[in-house]
């Protein structure tokens, strides 16, 4: 279905069809993002032998999350007095945007899928990073040394892993020939998943994952212990929402993303192909989720300069070798066989 | 004309101008680098119509993406209170408006008298590879020069950096 509209022509009809579509995504997102909330609650909760919360919505709090974000809504919006009042206004604007942008290009399904660009994965990288643009925006025009502090070290952060996000990736460039996700998956159906042929770009991958996403234990920019919560401290209501609801739909891009890659997106096991692929990636996606929320549970915070001695000195010298090493490995095998 | 491409070269355009000319009037820096963002951001959309989407995504990766932040670095971590200074004499002024008059002119002559041979062109498929190909097989020896360029580059900066380290130690 997908397919016959992306190439069909151009008219008020199909911009009325892509406009409902891409709602019904945002719609779908949002549902994703209250759930992913409750669950990482609930998660963290039952791995700090707690109970998460069990007050609203029975027994498994499941309106919890649908109260918070009320609550958010009905909050007083300040605006600090010397605050930099436009660049204040559009900081979450220009963080929330791009979050939503990148799941354009993400296939869930052979079927399903907004837009098939032929260099998908560059797309996303590209995208995501204008989001530290909005953090920093934010930590400037807050006028507090803390915000300002927090925006520095997004800043800091995401250029830094976004290095070794890229260069894991090349090692799966160089193996399908293809920067479009589609044709990734369709080189993990002739071969296996990525995970079996690059497991050293999927450590790789899934550390400066967790690190863009700015989530423990590189959390440093809304470090609660010594910052606050970093570049939106001063943000209150529904314009703090929209930092989270980015932080969340980011969660959702990039485990989406890492189970395209290195999981085969909706490839399913051997034997169980009568199982749908929707299912199959909703599963595969389901974990990835879990593994971001379990690092959150079991890992302390790093500290600054460990951190970017981290992203330097040895994840970018793994992924230099894991680059030099799969491009000689295909030549070899394609010399033999 | 009244296409889907024309409407929404014209969206873009107007968004990079607005960028650019804001860019130009606005007095705080922060305010100029994010309506630079803005021209940046539009400049890649105009190589999506281009079909040239490789170069649009890493537009985006590179200027909007990381120069961008290491501007915003560089204002931060030294007096971002600064606004533009004020223009100056009238006698300067009229030398700037000669001056802009004649780019105008110099700008308007060339691209009118420019013709463009309409070539058919495979831009569309496979944008990645041919540059890929054209980069390595062509154009390599540009291509290495620029590396080593680059890495120069790059050990200047470190001997910079290195330097200001040895100061600070002496100090203490």
């Amino acid at each position: 279905m997908m397919e016959e509209l992306l190439h069909s022509s151009p008219g008020l009809v199909n911009f009325g069809i892509f406009f409902l579509l891409g709602t019904v995504l945002l719609l779908v997102v949002l549902g994703f993002v209250t759930y992913a909330i409750l669950a990482e609650r609930k998660v963290l909760g039952f791995m700090q032998n707690r109970m998460g919360p069990n007050q609203l919505g029975g027994k498994w709090g499941l309106l919890q999350t649908a109260a918070d974000v009320l609550k958010l809504l009905l909050k007083e919006d300040t605006i600090p007095k010397l605050a930099d009042k436009p660049l204040f206004i559009i900081a979450p604007v220009i963080a929330f945007a791009p979050s939503f942008m990148v799941l354009a290009t993400i296939p869930f399904t052979d079927k399903l899928q907004f837009a098939d660009i032929g260099v998908g994965l560059l797309y996303y990288i590209a995208i995501s990073g204008l989001t530290t643009i909005g953090a920093v925006t934010a930590g400037w025009a807050s006028n507090n040394k803390y915000a300002l502090l927090g925006g520095m070290r997004a800043a800091a952060q995401m250029i830094s892993y976004e290095i070794p996000l890229v260069m894991s990736v090349l090692g799966i460039i160089l193996l399908s020939g293809s920067l479009n996700l589609n044709d990734i998956v369709a080189a993990q159906a002739d071969t296996a998943w990525f995970i079996f042929l690059q497991p050293v770009a999927f450590f790789v991958f899934l550390i400066a994952a967790t690190a863009e996403l700015t989530r423990v234990p590189f959390d440093l920019v809304e470090a609660e212990s010594e910052l606050i919560a970093g570049f939106h401290v001063e943000y209150s209501g529904f314009r703090w929402a929209f930092f989270m609801l980015s932080e969340y739909v980011y969660l959702f891009a990039m485990s989406a993303l890492v189970t395209i890659l290195f999981f085969g997106g909706w490839l399913p096991l051997p034997f169980l192909g009568f199982i749908p692929g929707a299912i199959w990636f909703a599963l595969k996606f389901s974990m990835v989720v879990f593994i971001f929320i379990w690092f959150r549970a079991t890992f302390p915070r790093l500290r600054a300069d460990h951190l970017m001695e981290f992203g330097w000195k040895v994840l970018v010298p793994i992924a230099l070798a894991n680059i030099f090493l799969t491009a000689l490995g295909k030549e070899l095998f394609e010399y033999f066989f | 004309m009244m296409s889907g491409e024309f409407i929404a070269f014209m969206g873009i355009a107007l968004v990079a101008v607005i960028g650019g000319v804001l860019l130009l009037n606005l007095s705080n820096v922060m305010h100029m680098m994010v309506a630079l963002v803005f021209t940046f951001v539009s400049i890649a959309g105009i190589y999506v119509l281009l079909s040239a989407e490789f170069v649009a995504a890493v537009q985006i990766l590179i200027y909007a993406g990381a120069i961008t932040i290491i501007m915003l670095f560089g204002i931060m971590l030294t007096r971002h209170e600064d606004t533009s200074e004020a223009p100056g004499s009238s006698w300067r002024k009229f030398a700037v408006f000669l001056g802009v008059l004649g780019f105008a002119a110099v700008l308007y002559f060339g691209i009118y008298n420019l013709d463009l041979p309409q070539m058919e062109n495979t831009l569309h498929e496979k944008n990645t590879m041919q540059i890929g190909e054209a980069l390595y097989s062509k154009f390599v020896i540009p291509f290495e020069l620029t590396s080593v360029l680059l890495l120069v580059a790059l050990i200047g900066s470190i001997m910079l950096a290195k330097k200001d380290d040895e100061k600070e130690g002496d100090k203490e």
